[in-house]
């Protein structure tokens, strides 16, 4: 049964009609006119900047509906933004005193505009992630000698890449290189710019309902059906009963779900700059080191601890330890090799890694390897202490609690669904923005399950009346 | 022993059945879509599923951990995951184009992780001491389950991109297609949607409608298969990103496992971009996520292949070494 927050019949002084009579003509223009089509790319862009529209309420006379689309997802804006950044724009609002402010304005908006564009995000992360890769393929961090034996500038590997192609841009440490941290630098921006021009003026409109009395606008939707001698206060109760939000206002119906999901992806990149923000901090203000100490001598913490108040952290593990639970311990010198794989017994290994002997610490037996005598004395465990202290992990955390969470909601798709009554028969269309097929096939299903009326035309008039 | 016997049957009525649901597509590919046989290959992946839980559960129970710890239990796990996205929207009682690619992966997992290249992992070990977590079950059971549904999402773009461009293909080459015709069972559908479509139908039919509808229906469901298989993604690395803060001392290390696994995550977020342009969805976003495949194979299994990194407990030496 409708409860009153689902069922909400509008008193007349709520707006329906979302002009705003303050806004400069052209955007209006454009907004009104880009209504239930997918794609309006017009509309994108007059959103790009300025979707601020709000509801005055002045206009409820008017017989023209406006409903707005849903926010056009990101791309929209994204393929707009380049027409807006090369048109010239002409800026009303601005008084004639303050030019240089209007032109700072200005610049601002094309650098927003020209940020927050789709294929520029979409080739920052192909870059990043060919950086990445690059960055497996390529040896870290070796010395520079290494780079010039292996990408000899006389022999170059596939013919160009010598030494130079890593050093240069500091390939030999990719995840530390100025070019690959400027491009992550540059996707936050651009992440920053999508959040505050597309995704941020989306709430503002995704969040009211919109009526529409123009039947040629339902039918124009993805999914459009017409029902003969139909109610629609049957299919309000229906929709309600599959979870729907449902707000009616006399012959005209609107219903949405899971706006949760419109939100979502707002969330995942405010969640994403979280982590990037935190993992900054990690970088600039953390602070690790260990000190090695075999056994019988003290820690001596000064050694690795730089004067800035570090706290001494959690983690502290022993090599001995890690022999006991069955990994080994070796130590290689050009000439030989050791493992021990416990303390009673040492395994030696010449140059070429040919197995010599073994030798216990207390056999006082010595050995020889190329040429050299050795004589193992004694084995003794060494312990270490790793120290680390990192401000950006609460935040990191945070961050990652709210990626994980924002992008399990973001699978959910946000369902909107128009109906008019139109003499007695009900026209719907909807749309969704991400399980298309499942929409469909939800929407067949609860159309189903309305009810045919007999005398159709009486029976609306009354449930009409009487639903108020 | 007795556990080691048990596996060892599992295995085997789990790949004996999976072999004989594929004659069963292969046959009602070649003769005739029978009513009785599409009966019996739905039978056999129940079959087949119970077999390889029952192989997990054997797993754990013996080994006394999450049965994850290697390459060969992964391959297991994976196949069991394809298994269970097959039968989701089965009950869901929704029609679907997966199980012309689930049926074939799974085949193709467990004949992998069968086959002799990794025999001497088939006995369970006792697990190294790092893995020895609660994060191992999260961690490792969320990736597997996110590649799974990845590699079947873009395995759907893949055919979607054959079949739209299979004219091209055809020009470009014959053998390629002879190759893509065995393997990719979409195709198959295709010409079953277009068959019983012909039979069905009385007006009059356009060449391309079926076509139209078919790419529209694998774009959808790639769609809503990847954005669940990269939230799953998004999960296990963040995770793993935990768990290394704590056995590691950092969460994130640059490890090559690692960054494979956010090259992935970048390329299907690319995806999903990408489709958010009405231009480029379809043909655009299904080439992505044809990258995101190669991808995905690169991170599970290159980077193991190489054993290289930390993450080097799934990998495995060929056996001339």
């Amino acid at each position: 049964m409708p409860s009153p927050t689902s069922c909400l019949l509008l008193n007349p002084s709520k707006p329906s009609s979302f002009r705003r009579l303050s806004a400069p003509a052209p955007h209006l223009h454009a907004r009104r006119f880009h209504v239930s089509c997918d794609a309006p790319r017009g509309s994108g862009r007059s959103g790009g900047g300025r979707r601020e529209a709000i509801p005055t309420g002045a206009s409820k006379a008017k017989k023209q509906i406006v409903f707005f689309d849903a926010a056009p997802p990101v791309s929209q804006e994204g393929g707009a933004a380049v027409e807006k950044a090369g048109g010239e724009k002409p800026t009303t609002k601005v008084g004639s005193g303050n030019a240089a402010l209007a032109l700072v304005r200005r610049a601002t908006k094309r650098t927003l505009a020209v940020l927050s564009n789709l294929p520029l995000a979409i080739s920052e992360m192909f870059a990043i992630a060919a950086l990445m890769a690059l960055g497996t393929v390529i040896d870290q961090g070796e010395a520079p000698s290494y780079y010039f034996e292996k990408f000899p500038e006389d022999n170059p590997v596939f013919g160009f890449i010598t030494w130079r192609w890593i050093l240069t841009p500091g390939f030999d440490h990719m995840f530390s290189s100025p070019v690959f941290l400027g491009l992550l630098a540059l996707l936050a921006t651009s992440l920053m710019a999508c959040t505050y021009t597309t995704q941020l003026p989306m709430v503002k409109v995704a969040r009211r309902w919109s009526f529409t009395h123009s039947g040629e606008r339902i039918r124009k939707q993805e999914f459009a059906d017409s029902l003969p001698r139909a109610s629609i206060q049957d299919l309000g109760v229906i929709l309600m009963g599959a979870g729907y939000e449902v707000f009616t206002k006399g012959p005209s119906l609107y219903a949405f779900k899971g706006l949760a999901g419109r939100y979502a992806p707002i969330g995942v990149h405010l969640a994403m700059l979280f982590i990037m923000a935190g993992a900054t901090l990690s970088a600039t203000g953390s602070f690790k080191g260990s000190v090695d100490v075999p056994q019988g001598l003290n820690f001596v913490i000064g050694d690795v601890m730089k004067p800035r108040g570090v706290s001494l952290l959690h983690r502290m593990f022993s090599i001995l330890k890690s022999m006991s639970t069955g990994s080994t311990w070796s130590t290689m010198t050009v000439e030989r090799s050791m493992l021990a794989r416990d303390l009673q017994s040492i395994v030696l290994y010449d140059q070429e890694g040919k197995f010599v002997g073994v030798r216990r610490p207390s056999s006082k037996l010595p050995i020889e390897i190329n040429g050299n005598e050795i004589l193992i004395e004694d084995a003794i465990g060494s312990t270490g202490l790793d120290l680390k202290t990192d401000p950006g992990v609460p935040i990191v955390y945070a961050g990652f609690g709210a990626l994980m969470l924002t992008t399990c909601i973001s699978y959910l798709s946000h369902s909107q669904i128009w109906a008019l009554q139109d003499g007695s028969t009900v026209v719907v269309g909807g749309k969704t923005n991400r399980a298309k097929l499942e929409f469909s096939e939800e929407m067949n299903r609860l159309l189903d399950k309305v009810p045919e009326l007999i005398s159709a035309d009486e029976n609306v008039l009354n449930t009409k009346s009487t639903a108020t | 022993m007795l556990f080691a016997t048990l596996e060892h049957i599992l295995t085997h009525i789990s790949f004996s059945t999976i072999s004989i649901v594929i004659t069963i597509h292969l046959i009602t590919l070649l003769v005739r879509e029978l009513r009785g046989l599409r009966d019996s290959s739905e039978k056999g992946m129940i079959a087949t599923f119970f077999s390889i839980t029952g192989f997990l559960v054997s797993r754990w129970v013996s080994s006394g951990h999450f049965p994850l710890s290697n390459l060969y239990e992964s391959l297991i796990f994976l196949s069991w995951t394809l298994y269970i996205l097959h039968t989701i929207p089965k009950i869901q009682n929704s029609k679907n184009d997966l199980s012309t690619i689930t049926t074939p992966s799974t085949i193709l997992t467990q004949g992998f992780a069968t086959s002799g290249l990794l025999t001497e992992m088939h006995q369970s070990t006792i697990l190294v001491p790092a893995l020895q977590s609660q994060w191992l079950m999260m961690h490792v059971s969320m990736m597997l389950l996110s590649y799974a549904t990845l590699l079947c999402g873009s395995l759907l773009s893949a055919a979607l991109l054959i079949i739209r461009f299979r004219n091209s293909f055809d020009f470009f080459s014959l053998k390629k297609n002879v190759f893509l015709k065995t393997f990719f069972f979409s195709e198959i559908e295709y010409l079953y949607a277009k068959r019983s479509a012909l039979k069905n139908t009385s007006f009059p039919v356009f060449p391309n409608y079926y076509k139209y509808q078919l790419t529209e229906r694998l774009d959808s469901w790639s769609y809503r298969v990847i954005s669940l298989g990269f939230t799953l993604l998004t999960v296990g690395i963040l995770c793993g990103a935990v768990w290394a803060n704590e056995a590691w001392g950092s969460y994130w290390n640059w490890d090559p496992k690692e960054t494979w696994a956010f090259i992935t995550w970048t390329i299907f977020a690319i995806y999903l971009h990408s489709r958010t342009n009405p231009n480029w969805k379809g043909t655009n976003s299904a080439l992505v996520a044809s990258i995101g495949f190669l991808i995905i194979w690169i991170c599970y299994f290159g980077i193991n292949l190489l054993g290289i990194g930390l993450h080097s407990y799934g990998s495995f030496t060929l056996p001339s070494k």
